[in-house]
């Protein structure tokens, strides 16, 4: 598996990104590395092809350009075995990402049947609430003041979404993450954050009139500061 | 030489408006939709320009967060239902007979019926703005439950679904219409197997369309009720379900895309071979790609919902990546039609190349979105908003005009200028891959569609920015096409009967067309009648 960073170095892969649109950032979380990787394949499969697609229309539209109006071409109409070897070979080669993309969903979507940090996330107009149940801490937050949520890096974190109102999702963009709250749907997703540092979030489903105000914080810290932070909550405004 | 002659009663003398508003001719008819969904075209465009100008600095500038919302709903609904689908409804219509070698539609009435529906529909949705509340906010997939009356009251909204459900019957009339007319007034000689590629396309296109338009109007009679007789089908607190709007929507919405593609292919399809000097390679292989396409997008329908957790994503994410197969064997045989050929770059097949590489932008693309994973990361995001430009403008609105560049030699008598369709063509380009190629940079770091602002330290603006420069470009190529058109139309160089070396049988007969279409018909023994015919005589004198 080519991963990006063998890559990297040589060029290939910000070239390859170009298939792709552009390049990923580096997210900061296990699953979310494990999305890069995926994007990474993506990314070179399509330069590939790319390059190909686009390489013979260019020889066509060059080499084959009108040299004389008079001139009849040979009148082809078709070529039954390589017609069929241009159906097999995107089959394959959709099949192969496929296969790649199960494996990677597979980590990516898997749950802990005992998280070390449970939140619930309520997303409503126009703003959050997180609740940390087993710990008692609340925090929530509206356009002007937008909630800061601390977790710990290196622990496993459930977030579960709900909403009473209209349809919000929960973006954190370095998570390369995003799950819906729908009202009266459970949904959930599973993260390890690798990396300590401030993550801005937003909601990323349409939501109204102040949708684009609805930004939050996610603060990474190590797990002792986590408890701190916690006591802290406990101590002071506690019911957010 | 076998020729077949139509007896047609006189037509009824009428001129002036009185002709047009009261016309059953296909072409009249045709015309009528390909000027109202243009119409609605730059509509569309003066919103999206709008929202470019408000996207192009951090803060609020030109609109505020209310009107940016209907902005960008009414942008998506204008393109969607009243530009993309009526002009492909439009041009079916002018061509279809003429494909075929009939004088008519099948229901000629019902026609003029779904044209006066479409625009009455169209103007509707449209008159939203005109209340006090203003037009729908809550994007052209109006999802539930924002979309209900508690959150989205006033009237616009009603006027949107109202309008939606009008156009919608009109739509799926109009594909029975083609359907009837396609199965049963074939000239004789014209075998399914010899039909233009392009008519296969709105075989499939109506098939779909009569299969899920209904859907659609199932699901805005019901937020209609929700909203207005005390509904609860999509309010979960009374036992409804807000996903079921989704799985609604969108089992109409996914084949909508293909609606919204399949003619364009089909329009692609007709103007490659005719500037390459060759048959079209692989017919069959073609015919099979677009039956495939069009049974494979009943089946895709929740890739729009990977992040809801409320499907199967394996098994949508499956036929998502399967349904780039035939689109796959499309683009190597429209290759495989140019390999060897003798080729013109006249302006309908610049605009096809153009077609070609920036519609494989967005295949390629899609295949990345059709990925849980990755879906994950960007759906909902300008990386999404990006793909489908380049599918539906980069796609459709290219095929758009290399169809129009192609055909209004054969409605209106004129060609147009080449030199400014070389500018129109050049301009595009670049200001289509300047507006939305960053947008795709702009998704993966985060940016959030639906948004009238962002903050500075979002270090989005530098990308948006040149995204609104591109719209710019975009604006100045559509009048450079709007001048070129309004000044051929007085001065142009006379087309006569057939300005390309066409294949088709419209180019059969003069342009424009009699009433009655044609006054003898070449016989029909291959899918390329009029080219058969110019062999025969030994001529290749008539290019224009």
């Amino acid at each position: 598996m080519p991963s990006a960073a063998t890559l990297r170095p040589l060029g290939i892969a910000a070239f390859a990104c170009l298939a792709g649109g552009g390049c990923a950032p580096q997210a900061v979380t296990e699953q979310g590395r494990r999305i890069n990787g995926l994007y990474d394949i993506f990314s070179v499969t399509a330069a590939v092809i790319f390059v190909i697609v686009v390489g013979l229309i260019t020889w066509s539209l060059l080499r084959y350009r009108s040299k004389s109006e008079e001139e009849i071409p040979a009148q082809t109409r078709d070529n039954v075995p390589l017609e069929l070897l241009w159906f097999a070979i995107p089959q394959i080669i959709v099949v192969a990402l496929f296969a790649i993309t199960v494996s990677a969903q597979e980590d990516v979507g898997a749950q802990s049947s005992a998280p070390n940090v449970e939140v619930r996330v309520e997303g409503f107009q126009w703003g959050w609430r997180f609740t940390l149940e087993s710990e008692s801490v609340t925090v929530s937050g509206t356009s002007d003041a937008p909630p800061k949520l601390v977790l710990p890096v290196g622990r496993t974190i459930a977030f579960s979404m709900t909403s009473n109102d209209v349809n919000h999702s929960f973006y954190v963009p370095k998570f390369l993450m995003k799950r819906d709250a729908i009202p009266g749907e459970p949904n959930r997703f599973d993260v390890t954050i690798e990396e300590p540092g401030t993550y801005p979030g937003v909601c990323a489903e349409f939501c109204g009139l102040l949708h684009e105000t609805m930004n939050f914080n996610i603060q990474a810290v190590q797990p002792a500061a986590y408890e701190a932070w916690l006591n802290e909550q406990r101590a002071g405004n506690g019911n957010g | 030489m076998a020729t077949v002659e139509h007896a047609q009663p006189a037509p009824v003398p009428r001129t002036g408006i009185v002709a047009w508003l009261t016309t059953t001719d296909h072409k009249k008819i045709g015309i009528l939709y390909l000027y109202s969904s243009v119409a609605f075209f730059l509509l569309g465009g003066v919103m999206a320009l709008l929202m470019r100008a408000e996207l192009a600095r951090v803060g609020l500038q030109f609109v505020d967060r209310s009107l940016y919302n209907q902005l960008f709903t009414m942008h998506g609904t204008a393109m969607m239902f009243l530009f993309i689908v009526p002009f492909a409804v439009g041009l079916a219509n002018y061509l279809l007979p003429l494909h075929i070698g009939a004088p008519d539609v099948a229901f000629p009435r019902l026609n003029a019926f779904t044209y006066w529906l479409y625009l009455l529909g169209g103007l509707t949705v449209m008159s939203g703005f005109l209340t006090v509340g203003g037009a729908a906010a809550f994007g052209w997939t109006g999802y539930a439950p924002l979309s209900t009356a508690t959150y989205s009251p006033g009237a616009g909204p009603d006027l949107w679904i109202v309008g939606l459900l009008l156009t919608g019957v009109s739509t799926t009339l109009g594909a029975i219409n083609f359907m009837a007319t396609i199965f049963g007034m074939r000239a004789p000689g014209m075998t399914m197997f010899r039909l233009p590629i392009f008519l296969w396309n709105i075989i499939v296109t109506s098939a779909l369309i009569m299969f899920t338009f209904p859907v659609l109007t199932a699901a805005l009679a019901a937020l209609f009720i929700d909203r207005n007789l005390g509904g609860t089908f999509f309010e979960p607190a009374a036992g409804g379900d807000a996903v079921l709007w989704q799985h609604l929507f969108w089992f109409f919405g996914h084949p909508e895309v293909y609606i919204a593609i399949l003619p364009f292919f089909g329009i692609v399809t007709e103007i490659i071979p005719v500037f390459s000097r060759k048959p079209v390679f692989g017919y069959k292989g073609f015919v099979l790609a677009t039956l495939l396409i069009g049974a494979y997008s009943f089946s895709v329908w929740a890739h729009h919902m990977f992040t809801t957790g409320a499907v199967s994503n394996p098994f949508f994410s499956a036929t998502s990546m399967l349904i780039a197969v035939p689109t796959g064997i499309k683009f190597f045989n429209w290759i495989a039609t140019m390999w060897r050929g003798n080729i013109t770059l006249r302006s309908p097949m610049l605009f096809c190349m153009g077609f070609l590489f920036m519609f494989l932008m967005g295949g390629i693309t899609g295949v990345f979105l059709a990925s849980p994973p990755i879906n994950y990361a960007v759906h909902d995001t300008y990386y999404v908003v990006a793909h489908f430009h380049y599918v539906l403008f980069g796609g459709s609105v290219f095929a758009v005009f290399a169809g129009l560049y192609f055909w209004i030699p054969k409605m209106s008598g004129r060609m147009l200028s080449e030199g400014l369709a070389k500018i129109h063509f050049v301009l595009m380009l670049i200001g289509m891959n300047l507006t939305f190629f960053p947008q795709h940079q702009l998704g993966l770091n985060g940016m959030q569609r639906r948004i009238p602002d962002y903050s500075e330290a979002s270090g989005y603006e530098g990308l948006n920015l040149l995204s609104s420069i591109g719209a710019g470009l975009i604006a100045l190529s559509i009048l450079v096409f709007l001048v070129n058109f309004f000044v051929s139309m007085r001065t142009g160089k006379v087309a006569g009967d057939d300005p390309w070396g066409g294949y088709t049988l419209e180019w059969a007969t003069s342009s424009p067309p009699p009433e009655h279409n044609f006054h003898r018909l070449p016989p029909v023994r291959s899918e390329r009648p009029v080219y058969d015919a110019r062999v025969k005589l030994g001529g290749r004198r008539d290019r224009g």
